[in-house]
Formats: C-alpha cells, sequence, structure tokens
C-alpha cells in the first residue's frame, strides 16, 4: 500500500517536471538540421546554382528539338519534335518555373541568412562584412534566373517574388516589360556591390568566389537581357548593352559560366546526360537533320567533334560505353517530326531512309543517325553551361552590326565568337578538342558577311549554345532573332498548328495556388496560355 | 501443430499464480427468474469491496474461494443486482431476476471506462468480433464496412494489408486520413499511414490498425461524437474505434483452434471496344518495332483474324484476346490458422493465441505473411490489487507491395494491353540473354512491363511491432479506485525497394536502390485515473473519474539509396554507382489532464468531461487548451411503462462537446535548413520548401449531437437514431503556395467544415419462433457536408491532390464538400454551343466543381438466420453521391480502348453542333466573340487523346454503388453429436466476400477502387489493382 502511493507521487513528480513550457520548446525543436544561426549561406548559393544549372528534362524534351537541335524518333521527346502533347508533356512544361523559382528561394534564403548574421555580428569587426560577396553573387544569380523564367512564360512574378516570409503568398504577376528595366537596374547594383577585398563566396560553383569573374559575368547578363529587348525596345538595348560592354564582359573562354557534375550522387551528377542515358533516350535522341546539314555545308570542324555513328547493331548502339564512328563523313542528323509506328511519318517510310545497321535479330532502325558523342556529352561530370564568351562576344557582334558602340567591330567579335564557340567544345571534353590551327583556318575563312550579318550572327549563336546544351539560351535566341530560318514540322495531331512552341504554358498548379497572378498573366498574352503565344520582347 | 500445443502448455506452466488459494470455497449455479428458468453463463460474481470474482460457467456454475465472512455481488446485464452474505455457506444457488429497467449492456467508453448503457448520452455502436473474424479482411477495419452507421470505410486497391480510410460522420479535417482514433483495451496505438501512393506512383504500405489479427478481438466499439470521444483529446476529434481482445474465463480452460482459407479472384471490371486492335494512326503494326510502340494503344484497323506482328515479334491473329486480366492475375489463397488457450482460476484469467497468416495478392509474387501472438492475463494480487497485461506481438512481412498510381514499375497497366494482345506474350517481362533487359511493351518505357514487375520487382516490408498494455488497479473502498495504466506501442518497420536491373527507364538500364529503410515508432501513454462510483441512495449515484495522462510519440529512420547496380543483380547498398542516405526524426509530447462526471437520478443521468491539453507541436503561448463536454440520457419509457406497454425501451440523448486537435507533424514553426549532398567537394544545404508558422494555434470543434434510442415488443424492433451538426475552425493545414512566393506550401490554421446529418439504425426481428430467428439490421447515414471558409479572406481553392493525367484535381472549395473532384468542362458559346479550336478539338472550358469524392448518403442491410445449428446471413452495403477522376477512364479514351471512341474510327470526328471561335474579346471589346459551324473533320486517333486531354470531366464518373457484399453459411456441431469426442463444439462457416454488385454507374472500373487512403486523394482511381471477389471457409474447434 505505501508502495503504491509512493509511485503514485512519483508519477504525478515527473508529470508536472516533464510539461514545462521550456522542455516542449525543446522536443519541438528539431535535432536533425541548421538553423538561421548556425548556417553559413554558402551552402544556400550552391545548392541554388546546381538547381539552376542542371535542367535534365527540362531543357531537353521541348527546347532541344523545338530548335532542331536534337531530334528523337521517342514519343517522349513528341513535345518539341512534333508539338504534340505526350503524356508528361503538363509536368515537363512548368519545370523551368519549378526549378527557376526553386533556385531563386535558396538564394533569397541566403542573403537573408547573410544579411542577418552580418547584423548580428559587431560593427566594424570581419563578421559583420563576411557574405558581402555572397550576397553580391547571388543577386547576380537571381537576375540570370528571373530571365530564364520570364523568357520562357512571360509576366511572372518578379517584384513580389519570394516574399513568403513577409506574408506575400500570392505574389503579383509582373508585366515582362516592366521586370526588364528593373533587371538591369537590380543587376547594376549587385555588380557594384561586390568587392574585390572582401571575403571570398565560398560557395560559388561558377568561379570560386573569383570576384574580377563576377564582374564580367555580371556585365555579359547585363549584354543579354539588354539585347533580348532589341524589337521591342531597341533604344534600351542599345543603352545598357554599350554600358555592359564599357565596363567589361567575358574575356575568354576561361571566363566560361559553367557548372561541372559531380559523378558521386544522383543528385549531382549532370541531369541532362542521366536523361539521355536512359535505354530509350540512348537508342533514339540524335543530332537533327538541321544542325548537321548545316554543320557539313559549311565545312565546319565541330561536326567531328560532336557526333558518332553508333557502331553497327542494336547490341552495339544500346552499349553505353562503346563510342560510336566521328568521321566527320559518316555523319547523319534525324529530321524532325518523324516516329517509328509504321505509319505515314514513320521514319523508314522516308525516300532518304538509309536503312539500319546490324543483321535482323539485332537491327538498330536509327543506327546510321549521328547522336551527340558518348564521351563528350553523355558523361556524369559532363558540365552545364550558363553562359559564355562565345555567346557574349555573338551578341556584342550584332549589337556592332546594329551601329551601337560596343569597343570593336562586328567582324572582331564575330571572329572572336566563332573561335570561342570551337574552343569551348574542349571545356565540355578534352575528347572534342579542336585544334587551334583548324579554327584558325575556319574562322579565317568565314569571315562576318556585313551586308547579311544578323543572320550569320544569330545562326553561329545557335550552333555555339546547341553544341553546348545550352538549349534554353538557343530557344530564346532563336525567337527573338528568327534565325536559323527553321521549317516546323506538321504532325498528326499537333497542338500548335503546325509551328514551333514559342513560350511555354504556366505550371497548372499556378491557376489554384494563384488565381489572380496567373489571369493577369494569361491576360497580357496574346492568344492565352498556349505553346504558340508570344512574351512581351518577342515580336 | 502438435509441438505449438505443447509449446503452449509449457507456458501456461511457468504463469505462476494462476493455482487455488487456500480459504473456504463456495459454489453455486445461477438460473434467471424467468419463466424456463435458463441457466446464466458470465454472470460476474464478486467479493464485496475487492476486484477478486468470477464469472458463471456455461451451465450457469460458479466456483469460488472466498473469505468465511466475505459477501457476494451477482451482477449480469439486463438482471437485478444481488448482494448475499456468505455468512458460512459453501452453496448459494441464485436465482436472478429480470430488470425490466436494465436491457442495456454494458458500453466500453472512453479511457476503457464502461458504463451501462443507459446512462450515456451520445451514439456509440458495437460490433461483435465474430463478425470480423467471419468477414477475414487483411485489414480488420475493412470488415466494418457497412456494418456502422455513420461510419465510410474505404480500402486501397493495393492488395493485402493495404490501408483504410475510416470517416466517422463525414470529414472534418482537410488532411490525413481524418481517420478516428484506434484504441486497443483503452490505451491508444499508432495508427500511422506508412506510405501510400501519389499521382507520382508509389504503393501502399499499410496503416498501423492493418496489424491487428481479427481472431484476438473480442468487439470494436466506435464511439462517434465528439462527446464519446471528448475524453481522448485532440487525435479523437475525428471520433473512437475502440478494440477490446479477448481475455480468458476463470472458470474453464478452453482450447479453441480457428482455420480460415479463402480465395480470391481478380474482376474484370472492363466493358472495352473490342473491335479495333493495336496500331497507331488508324493502321495495325508491320514490324516488331511498331508492334511495341501499339502495344497499349488500339488505334489500328478494324481486327479481322489476319496474322499480324505482335510485340514478341511473332504472328498473332488479329483479333480479340479474352480474359488477360484474369490470366494475368491469380487466384490467391489466404490461410490462417489460430490457436488459443485461455482460463483461469479464482486469482485471475489468462489467454494465449498463437496466429499465422499467409495471405498472398492477385499479383503474382506478392503477399504477405503475418505471425501473431497475443497474451491477456489479469491477476489479483491482493483483494484489492489487480493488474492486468495485454501484449500482442505482430511479425508481419509484406512482399512485393504494389506500384499504385502512375506508370513506372507498376504491373497493373496490363489493363491497357490492346485487345488484340494476349497478356502471354509479354512474359517472361524481360531478357535473360540481354543482361536481362525489360522487354519493351508499348511506346514509354516508363510504362513497365507487367510481366517485368511481377517477375523482378522488389518491394518488401517488414514490420514487428508490440503493443500491450500493463494497468493496474487499487480499490481502496467499493466506490473508490486508483487505476494507472502505462500503453507501450513500437514498431520496428524495415522497407527493401529496388528498381530492378534491368529496369528500361533506369539510367543505362542497371536499376536502383529506392529504400533500404530501417524505422522505428514508439507511442507511449501513460495514465493515471482515479474514480468514484457510489449509489447515494435508490435513486442516486455518482460516478466520476479524474486522471490524467502523457502522451510520447517518437519516429526514428535511416534510409540508404542510390543509383545504378555494378554486379548485376546484386541488391546491397555497396554495389551501387551511387550513394545517398537520409536520416528522419520527429518526437511529439503532449501532456493532458481530464475529468469525466456522471449524475444519475433513476431514468435520467447528466454527465460532464473536461481535457486540458499541452501540445509540444504548436508554439510557447498557443499550445494548451481546455475543452469541456455535457451530455445527458434520459430513459422516458421508465415513465411510460403503463401507457405504452409495446414500447419495451425508449430514450432520449443529447450532447454537446469541444475537442481540440494539434498538428500532426512536429517542427512546423521553425526555420530549418537541410545538409545536402557536396557537389565537387563544396557543401549544399537546401530548406524544407515548407513554410513555418510560428502562430499555429489549435484547432478546435463543436460538436451536438440528439438521438434516440426506442425498443419495442420485447426488443423484436429496436430504432437508433442521432442527428449531429459538427463544425470544425481554424484547421491546422498544410496549404499549398506558388513557388514564386518562395516556399510550396505552408501550414496554417485555416477554414471552417461543417458536417452534419442523420444516422440511423434499425434491428427488426421479424421471425422469431422455435429454434428460427431472422434479425434484420439497417443502417443509414444521411450527411451534410461543407467548407465553411478557407482562408477567412479571398478563400482560393487548396488543391490538395490530383491524378496522374494532371488534368483534374481534388480539392477543398468553399461551399462545397471536402475532397472536391474538379475537372475541366467543354467551354460552350452562348448558344450552348461547343466550342471547338481551329483544329476541330473541343476547348477547355472552366475548371469547375463536379461534386465530392466521398459518399454522403451510405450504410448497410445486414440479415441473420439462425436455425438450431445453421446460420445463414448476408450483407448489402451501398454508398451514394461521389465522384471518381479516373485515370483508367482517361487512358481508356486517349488509347482508343474505351467504347465512346469507336464513334468515327472510319469517317474521323466532326463534334455535332459545334462551333469555332473566329474573333476572341479583347480588352476593348470583351464581347467580340464570332463563332462559325465546325467543319473540321479529326480523325479519331488524333481527336479522342485530345478530347481527354482537354475535357477532363469525361474522366469524372459517379462511384455509386450498391453491392452484394457477403454471405456467410454456418453450422455447429454441438455437445450431442460430439459427446464422445475430445471437442466441445465444432464451427463450420462458408463465406463469400464482393460476390456481386447490384447497381454501380461505373462501366470499366469497379466504384471502389482508389489508390489511396487520403483524404487528399480520395476518389483519384488508376493503376491498382483490380477489385477481387472472395469466397472462403472456416473451421473453428473448442476443445473440451
Amino acid at each position: 500500500m505505501r508502495k503504491t502511493v509512493i509511485y503514485a507521487a512519483l508519477t504525478a513528480v515527473l508529470f508536472s517536471t516533464s510539461c514545462g513550457e521550456k522542455y516542449l520548446d525543446e522536443i519541438n525543436t528539431n535535432p536533425n538540421a541548421a538553423t538561421a544561426t548556425n548556417l553559413n549561406p554558402n551552402y544556400l548559393l550552391t545548392d541554388g546554382q546546381l538547381t539552376f544549372a542542371n535542367t535534365g528534362y527540362g531543357e531537353l524534351l521541348y527546347e532541344s528539338t523545338a530548335i532542331q537541335a536534337l531530334a528523337s524518333t521517342f514519343n517522349y521527346y513528341g513535345n518539341g519534335d512534333k508539338y504534340v502533347n505526350t503524356s508528361g508533356s503538363t509536368g515537363y512544361q512548368g519545370v523551368l518555373f519549378s526549378q527557376g523559382y526553386t533556385a531563386l528561394s535558396r538564394l533569397q534564403q541566403a542573403i537573408d541568412i547573410a544579411t542577418a548574421q552580418q547584423a548580428s555580428a559587431a560593427a566594424g569587426t570581419p563578421n559583420a562584412t563576411q557574405y558581402v560577396n555572397t550576397i553580391a553573387i547571388s543577386n547576380i544569380m537571381k537576375i540570370m534566373i528571373f530571365q530564364r523564367i520570364t523568357d520562357t512564360y512571360g509576366d511572372i512574378p518578379f517584384s513580389q517574388a519570394l516574399q513568403a516570409t513577409q506574408g506575400v503568398t500570392t505574389p503579383q504577376y509582373d508585366k515582362q516589360q516592366d521586370i526588364y528595366p528593373a533587371m538591369l537596374t537590380q543587376l547594376q547594383t549587385a555588380i557594384n556591390s561586390l568587392s574585390a577585398t572582401g571575403a571570398t563566396a565560398s560557395g560559388d560553383l561558377l568561379y570560386g568566389g573569383n570576384v574580377t569573374q563576377w564582374k564580367k559575368l555580371g556585365y555579359s547578363i547585363m549584354v543579354r537581357v539588354a539585347m533580348r529587348m532589341t524589337k521591342v525596345n531597341p533604344t534600351l538595348a542599345q543603352t545598357w548593352t554599350e554600358k555592359a560592354a564599357a565596363a567589361g564582359t567575358l574575356a575568354s573562354i576561361a571566363d566560361d559560366a559553367l557548372v561541372r557534375g559531380d559523378a558521386s550522387y544522383g543528385d549531382t551528377q549532370n541531369a541532362t546526360t542521366n536523361a539521355l542515358l536512359t535505354t530509350d533516350d540512348f537508342r533514339e535522341v540524335k543530332w537533327s537533320k538541321t544542325l548537321i546539314d548545316y554543320l557539313r555545308t559549311t565545312g565546319d570542324p565541330r561536326l567531328g567533334a560532336v557526333a558518332e555513328v553508333p557502331k553497327n547493331g542494336a547490341a552495339n548502339n544500346a552499349n553505353q560505353s562503346l563510342p560510336g564512328n566521328n568521321d566527320p563523313a559518316v555523319q547523319l542528323g534525324l529530321p524532325n517530326g518523324y516516329d517509328l509506328t509504321g505509319g505515314a511519318y514513320d521514319i523508314r517510310k522516308r525516300a532518304d531512309y538509309p536503312g539500319g545497321t546490324g543483321s535482323t535479330d539485332s537491327l538498330a532502325v536509327l543506327g546510321k543517325y549521328s547522336r551527340p558523342r558518348l564521351q563528350v556529352y553523355i558523361q556524369r561530370t559532363a558540365p552545364n553551361f550558363l553562359l559564355t564568351y562565345a555567346g557574349t562576344e555573338l551578341l556584342l557582334a550584332e549589337a556592332a552590326s546594329r551601329g551601337w558602340s560596343v569597343g570593336a567591330t562586328a567582324a572582331t567579335h564575330y571572329a572572336n565568337g566563332l573561335r570561342g564557340a570551337m574552343q569551348s567544345l574542349a571545356q565540355m571534353s578534352t575528347a572534342a578538342t579542336i585544334s587551334a590551327a583548324d579554327i584558325d583556318t575556319y574562322v579565317a575563312a568565314h569571315p562576318l558577311d556585313t551586308a547579311a550579318p544578323l543572320k550569320q550572327i544569330n545562326e553561329q549563336y545557335w550552333l555555339e549554345t546547341s553544341t553546348t546544351f545550352n538549349f534554353i539560351e538557343a530557344w530564346f535566341n532563336w525567337r527573338r532573332s528568327g534565325y536559323p530560318a527553321l521549317v516546323p514540322v506538321n504532325y498528326p495531331g499537333n497542338v500548335t498548328g503546325g509551328t514551333i512552341p514559342r513560350r511555354l504554358p504556366y505550371p497548372a498548379t499556378e491557376i489554384s495556388n494563384n488565381p489572380a497572378g496567373y489571369a493577369a498573366g494569361v491576360a497580357d498574352l496574346n492568344g492565352g496560355d498556349k505553346l504558340t503565344s508570344r512574351v512581351w520582347w518577342d515580336k | 501443430m502438435r509441438r505449438i500445443i505443447q509449446l503452449v502448455v509449457l507456458l501456461l506452466l511457468l504463469c505462476p499464480g494462476y493455482g487455488f488459494a487456500q480459504t473456504s470455497k463456495v459454489s453455486g449455479k445461477i438460473t434467471s427468474s424467468a419463466a424456463d428458468n435458463e441457466v446464466l453463463i458470465g454472470v460476474s460474481v464478486v467479493v464485496s469491496g475487492t476486484t477478486q470474482g468470477t464469472t458463471s460457467d456455461a451451465d450457469g456454475n460458479y466456483s469460488l474461494t472466498v473469505p468465511t465472512d466475505a459477501t457476494l455481488v451477482f451482477s449480469y446485464v439486463g438482471f437485478v443486482t444481488q448482494t448475499v452474505a456468505l455468512k458460512g455457506r459453501s452453496s448459494i444457488n441464485v436465482v436472478m431476476a429480470v430488470d425490466s429497467k436494465e436491457i442495456g449492456e454494458v458500453v466500453v467508453t472512453a479511457l476503457g471506462i464502461k458504463k451501462d448503457e443507459r446512462k450515456i448520452g451520445y451514439a456509440v455502436t458495437r460490433v461483435d468480433g465474430g463478425a470480423l473474424s467471419v468477414a477475414r479482411e487483411s485489414n480488420v477495419a475493412s470488415s466494418l464496412q457497412g456494418r456502422v452507421a455513420g461510419l465510410n470505410v474505404a480500402g486501397t486497391s493495393g492488395g493485402p494489408g493495404s490501408s483504410v480510410r475510416l470517416n466517422i460522420r463525414g470529414v472534418t479535417s482537410f488532411s490525413g486520413t481524418a481517420s478516428p482514433l484506434i484504441v486497443i483495451n483503452g490505451v491508444p496505438i499508432d495508427n500511422t499511414v506508412r506510405g501510400s501512393a501519389g499521382e507520382w506512383g508509389g504503393a501502399d504500405l499499410g496503416d498501423g490498425i492493418s496489424n491487428i489479427n481479427p481472431d484476438d478481438v473480442e468487439s470494436m466499439t466506435v464511439l462517434k461524437g465528439s462527446t464519446a470521444s471528448a475524453l481522448y483529446g485532440a487525435r479523437a476529434a475525428n471520433g473512437v474505434i475502440q478494440i477490446t481482445t479477448k481475455s480468458g474465463s476463470r472458470t474453464r480452460t478452453t482450447i479453441e483452434y480457428n482455420t480460415n482459407l479463402q480465395l480470391s479472384r481478380a474482376v474484370d471490371n472492363t466493358d472495352f471496344q473490342n473491335v479495333y486492335g493495336q496500331g497507331s494512326q488508324n493502321l495495325r503494326p508491320t514490324d516488331q518495332a511498331s508492334a511495341i510502340i501499339s502495344g497499349n494503344t488500339a488505334w489500328g484497323e478494324r481486327m479481322d483474324g489476319t496474322p499480324t506482328i505482335g510485340i514478341d515479334g511473332q504472328l498473332h491473329p488479329y483479333s480479340p484476346v479474352k480474359g488477360n486480366i484474369n490470366n494475368f492475375y491469380r487466384t490467391a489463397p489466404a490461410w490462417t490458422n489460430t490457436l488459443a488457450i485461455s482460463g483461469g482460476g479464482e486469482k485471475g484469467t489468462y489467454r494465449l493465441s498463437l496466429s499465422n497468416l499467409d495471405n498472398q495478392s492477385i499479383l503474382r509474387n506478392s503477399g504477405l505473411t503475418r505471425r501473431t501472438v497475443n497474451f491477456n492475463t489479469s491477476y489479483d494480487l491482493t483483494k484489492k490489487l489487480s493488474f492486468n497485461l495485454t501484449a500482442s506481438y505482430t511479425d508481419q512481412e509484406d512482399k512485393n507491395r504494389a506500384n499504385l498510381s502512375d506508370a513506372p514499375l507498376n504491373a497493373n497497366n496490363i489493363l491497357f494491353l490492346a485487345p488484340n494482345i494476349d497478356q502471354a506474350t509479354l512474359a517472361p517481362g524481360y531478357n535473360p540473354s540481354n543482361n536481362g533487359l525489360e522487354t519493351a511493351w508499348n511506346v514509354d518505357s516508363y510504362t513497365t512491363n507487367p510481366w517485368f514487375v511481377v517477375n523482378q520487382n522488389v518491394n518488401n516490408v517488414g514490420r514487428k511491432r508490440l503493443i500491450s498494455t500493463l494497468s493496474g488497479r487499487y480499490v481502496f473502498t467499493d466506490y473508490l479506485s486508483l487505476q494507472g495504466r502505462f500503453g507501450y506501442d513500437y514498431s520496428s518497420d524495415r522497407q527493401f525497394s529496388v528498381t530492378p536491373y534491368g529496369t528500361l527507364y533506369s539510367t543505362a538500364g542497371e536499376g536502383a536502390l529506392n529504400a533500404l529503410t530501417l524505422g522505428s515508432r514508439l507511442e507511449l501513454n501513460s495514465d493515471a485515473l482515479l474514480s468514484f462510483n457510489k449509489n447515494l441512495n435508490q435513486d442516486f449515484s455518482i460516478s466520476a473519474s479524474v486522471g490524467g495522462n502523457y502522451r510520447h510519440n517518437k519516429f526514428e529512420s535511416s534510409r540508404l539509396y542510390g543509383g545504378q547496380f555494378i554486379v548485376p543483380y546484386l541488391y546491397a547498398p555497396s554495389n551501387l554507382r551511387t550513394r545517398n542516405s537520409e536520416y528522419l526524426y520527429t518526437e511529439l509530447i503532449t501532456p493532458s489532464l481530464y475529468y469525466t462526471a456522471d449524475f444519475t437520478y433513476k431514468f435520467l443521468t447528466l454527465s460532464t468531461t473536461g481535457r486540458y491539453d499541452r501540445f509540444s507541436t504548436l508554439p510557447d503561448g498557443n499550445r494548451s487548451i481546455f475543452t469541456p463536454s455535457v451530455s445527458g440520457s434520459f430513459i422516458f419509457s421508465d415513465l411510460l411503462q403503463d401507457q405504452l406497454p409495446a414500447l419495451s425501451y425508449g430514450k432520449l440523448r443529447a450532447s454537446f462537446a469541444k475537442t481540440s486537435g494539434e498538428a500532426n507533424q512536429p517542427y512546423l514553426t521553425g526555420f530549418y535548413y537541410n545538409i545536402g549532398n557536396p557537389i565537387n567537394g563544396v557543401p549544399r544545404a537546401n530548406t524544407s520548401s515548407t513554410l513555418p508558422n510560428a502562430n499555429l494555434r489549435p484547432y478546435n470543434l463543436q460538436e451536438y449531437e440528439v438521438g434516440t434510442e426506442l425498443k419495442f415488443f420485447n426488443n423484436r424492433i429496436g430504432v437508433d437514431f442521432a442527428y449531429f451538426h459538427r463544425q470544425t475552425n481554424s484547421e491546422i493545414v498544410s496549404a499549398p503556395l506558388t513557388i514564386a512566393s518562395g516556399y510550396d506550401g505552408t501550414t496554417v490554421n485555416l477554414g471552417g467544415t461543417l458536417n452534419r446529418g442523420i444516422e440511423l439504425g434499425l434491428t427488426v426481428v421479424p421471425i422469431k419462433r422455435g429454434a428460427f430467428t431472422w434479425t434484420s439490421t439497417f443502417n443509414l447515414t444521411k450527411l451534410h457536408n461543407e467548407v465553411l471558409s478557407i482562408d477567412g479572406a479571398a478563400d482560393n481553392p487548396l488543391q490538395t491532390g490530383t491524378y496522374r493525367p494532371l488534368n483534374g484535381f481534388i480539392d477543398v472549395v468553399k461551399g462545397r464538400a471536402i475532397a472536391q473532384v474538379m475537372a475541366y468542362d467543354y467551354q460552350r458559346n452562348a448558344a450552348g454551343q461547343i466550342v471547338v479550336d481551329a483544329n476541330g478539338i473541343p476547348v477547355r472550358g472552366d475548371l469547375k466543381p463536379m461534386g465530392s469524392a466521398i459518399a454522403n448518403l451510405y450504410g448497410g442491410w445486414n440479415n441473420d438466420f439462425n436455425f438450431k445449428n445453421f446460420s445463414l446471413s448476408f450483407l448489402i452495403d451501398y454508398k451514394f453521391n461521389n465522384k471518381i477522376l479516373s485515370a483508367t477512364e482517361y487512358y481508356s479514351y486517349t488509347r482508343g480502348l474505351n467504347k465512346a471512341t469507336l464513334e468515327g474510327r472510319d469517317t474521323g470526328v466532326l463534334v455535332p453542333n459545334s462551333v469555332t471561335q473566329i474573333a476572341a474579346p479583347t480588352t476593348a471589346d470583351p464581347n467580340a466573340t464570332t463563332y462559325v459551324a465546325n467543319t473540321v473533320v479529326v480523325p479519331a486517333y488524333t481527336y479522342y487523346p485530345q478530347l481527354a486531354t482537354n475535357i477532363s470531366a469525361l474522366s469524372v464518373l459517379d462511384g455509386s454503388f450498391i453491392k452484394f457484399r457477403q454471405l456467410t453459411f454456418g453450422y455447429t456441431f454441438n455437445q450431442s453429436v460430439l459427446s464422445h469426442t475430445p471437442f466441445q463444439d465444432i464451427t463450420l462457416s462458408l463465406v463469400g466476400r464482393n460476390l456481386f454488385t447490384i447497381m454501380k454507374h461505373t462501366h470499366n472500373i469497379d466504384p471502389e477502387n482508389t489508390i489511396s487512403p487520403l483524404v487528399a486523394y480520395a476518389g483519384v482511381e488508376g493503376g491498382s489493382l483490380p477489385f477481387t471477389r472472395t469466397y472462403g471457409v472456416t473451421l473453428n474447434v473448442k476443445f473440451k
């Protein structure tokens, strides 16, 4: 009896001490995660950069085939290759939106945490400015990301974006014509805030925090943003392009902005590579006839660097470690808009179908078409190119040809661009290195035709971005410049009336999660939330 | 078998304390005062002022060793309690008088408090364990379907052991399963859904209640109203299901053996077209490659029997193939064996059962085994102090949990095989001479070959779980007692899931390790209860308790995963090209205090309860809440006995209660950052994409209820009716946000929901003549469920779930029932004509609410016929007014399988009476719409896929049904036949489950097919196992 009472009393005591406010707070603290006070914000910058760069299917399913860099008979790629809706299209239309804002969210958190940690340090101590470059770099990155999102969809949340922590959970959609000037001024502010003497941003994957290179990248982003407005606001385009050129843009391929894959983990590997290693993709994703024909007609040395024909037979075609034949003479591009269904659009019914390779038991139906070279592109450590010296020089060539003052002549910038484009393949993989002599010969033999510069410059831009697997940028610039003059396909059941997609529909979740914003965004589009509608700068 | 019996006997010998005491022995026979003087079984005989006692056996005899000066209390439901002083006698025979007032039964209410049914002011329903063990569903909760007014049971079509969504009186919650709290022997257990499928696939990994062995269940009591469950606080906001497990008897030893064999068959619910065969663009395949591309599309030519190349490269007649579903799925046996030994002595009782279930799935190579040991004992340490221990240990192994919903590694896509393909041509699903690479059978490698899945997939889930309660009770006096209780529910889970080597869509065809997860979950509840029960005089009594509970829940798991196996088929974490790991941890505690008090004056009882909770998951300052309840019961028949002799029992009841709830996850109130995998040596960090909310507060729920119970003509007719009105406020919800805000979701106190409705239970005994009895019970629930507000401001709909085609959604919509199916309808002009685009395809109209996925009218009708030793019963159940978002329907359009796609196959489709818009509204002129008649004829193979994509209303189906759920037939060989055998009695029963559907509106699916138990995904159908029909036989043997 006495024992029972003692036990009861003990239980009562235990009960009261373990109910205190402080104890419950402790229980409700996640022991398995960092907090804003002990996390180094550079880690968030790193994650934001990788999330933005590693697009995978986000650049393959629409952009790569829409601009006829790649072609595929495989149904999954029908979105961009044939302008049809495949089973995954709704989801993939929203990828660049969600990836983009996820990356932006990381950067915003990096900025917020860095700012808060600096503010809590004693003024004048090194800690009070320890993240000045981390913040500056994050702000520059943000502009690059915002531009990609708005170029893909049109009006997007910008001025009120990323403010959920301040209570803004349904940010307004800003008009693209308002976003562009704002991006330029914000970019200038961010570049100005880089500090040559400040602590290095250790989380930077692009340049390891090198402030000089970031400055050049910042101004090169400025060129890209400005040049997008050539049709809709040439005055503004000129002002900012000239300002950027004067300040100094990327000076060589050593300045190229790229994020290299890391084979160690699934989410650090090059996602485009992983997509192309899928059995069906590996078998049926080829270089487009448009691109291969272009390289062949111009005798471009890049042909043998980027393309290969698989060894004969289905088994060899499927062998992911067996390089093919990269002899330029045998390269053959696959026309866009074809399938293997046995119907009218079966590739085998084309007059120029070269036949398969291998025996009946191991027949590779597409065996004679060129694929991206294994050693160059299909590597888990392959880089994702974000912005290059070559691309910037080509944009400056266009600016110069428009009579704007950008340091050098159009012909010089053009030659720089062409040279850089060929050199940068070595950054993709040393296996794609083109000798300096070959480059010199080609560049000398193909000077800018000043009578029709835009065609030549933008076709080279298309080649440069396509061969560095930066298909999203290739698509943007094709929409802006109209070059190369691509012939659309007209496959049964296509949803664009036989025209190449000019934007992507907003993610379906926006309709319910931000209905007012979505409605405003759609209202501003001529033709509704469709693949065929055009964004503000696309006239 | 014999070895098990030996083992059991050995175990029992080791258990001390069941022996007989030394003092004097009293025995006797207990009979009823009714005319036939029948013996009464199970009468409680207790020594006054103690817990010491026994119950009468099957012959009405009792025997007890007691102090010579003891006073015995004989009590039995429906009879007047008698108190008899021993006065040295050794034999006391008792005749119990029928109590006209006491016809209610004893009900186990919240916290395990037993109450006379007469005194209860709210609705409860008791389901006898016998009904559950006959119905024998692998998840015992499924057996409740159609049996309890107010309870809506919806199982997941994922094979044996899948989760079940249980909703009492509608859905009050936007999130989770909104399932009631499951309580075993007075202590809550963990009923977490361990995994469920969404639009991107996944497998159902079962819930907590699915581990319970039906053979150990004595009864289940469903506490429906909030008043009933108020003492359990937050977690009981959705009601309570209390499970009482079987226990032993003090007077006799029973050995019981139960064996049950069931066979399940898939039911082919499809009614696809059988005219056109596989192919694309109106052409049949011409070679193996084009055959593979069209393996699941029937856009080919009219089937004419001509030999045509198939996906295996061989020629097959181009004609319909029958029986694919029945040939692909197998007849699945489920065999249960349970052995139970129970008994006791004067000091206590025990029951030990051992059970083994081997339940194959109709999906080959999939199924579960469950071994259960259940032990229940009570022991009187002294006259005043007694202990009770229940422990149930379950070892469950689920082999190859089926992937559902989305296509990857989902074998159920066999459903979509083009009509001329024999499923056998897909086998074995992989090519042994080509690195085991999966054999493609359709255009999309993410739609895995079903035979590859059957032969190669590994998705095993194991669970070892101990559910135990230890309670002690000390009786101070005959009116005051103290009870302490400790509930311990620990489960250790293991999941092993791979993307098999050779899977087409896996990188380099080398597969992946999805999860090697080891996890544990602990639910601890310690409680104490001081109880006071006293009859102050003959008419007035008080029954009151005060107590407290301390809940502690802890979850921990670590997972290894990674990509690409280096050595083929060696599914070891070390054999991966890339490796990853993940660690999860959550912990929460809830201290609570509560009281309950009942005041009874003759026919009137007033009750009140109160509970004070403190939730660790909520922020300081917002985490405490007190919630009260009051209820009353009025036995008006006591006053009307003379005026209304036909009325044997009449009760009115009324109640009001508040309960509250917390967030179901901890750590929602602060910002946290997770460290990710480094890239090229640079560390990475990311955040949970859920925005924390530092202002969360408990949500609350208010309910009032009125009801009546009426019994007429000596209980030949019984009516139980309830009206309830339940409103939730400030519910804690995960709300999706646009990622453009920086976060893609948050947790907020949002909205309110209303559930009001009626529950009606009718019991009629139409015939009771001689040995023949027919008992018919019917129940009906009619609900009105409505979302009153969402955020109280813009009230934008909340999207909670969707199906894989992604063009229809499950939303929370203000002014409508929860789980509203949203879909796009046709766009029409002012004249009501369908608007098509320039290509002749109907244009998508507005996203409209199409109705709730959760039925608002449901119930069942059960009939039992007993004649001597025969019993026959059948159960019909029904649900009405629920919508289904059917991916099967969508794909049947896009793949040319739906009969509707026959229209226009040869001629193309010109949408009748349709128009094309030639001028669009502009800001300047919003009315600038001009339409012209549509003349575009579209080939069927491009028309229907786009039609189903644009107009998702076509995928929304009416899920109402009436089903002939169960038929059982039983025969008991009783003692007259078995007198010279070692058997007490033998019962043989036959059961058929889901025998046929009396009414449904879906053409290609069973209306009950669903992929998930979550409310967020209610009504989402597609890519699940087909519904099954089951036949079973049970043999129950009791030994002498």
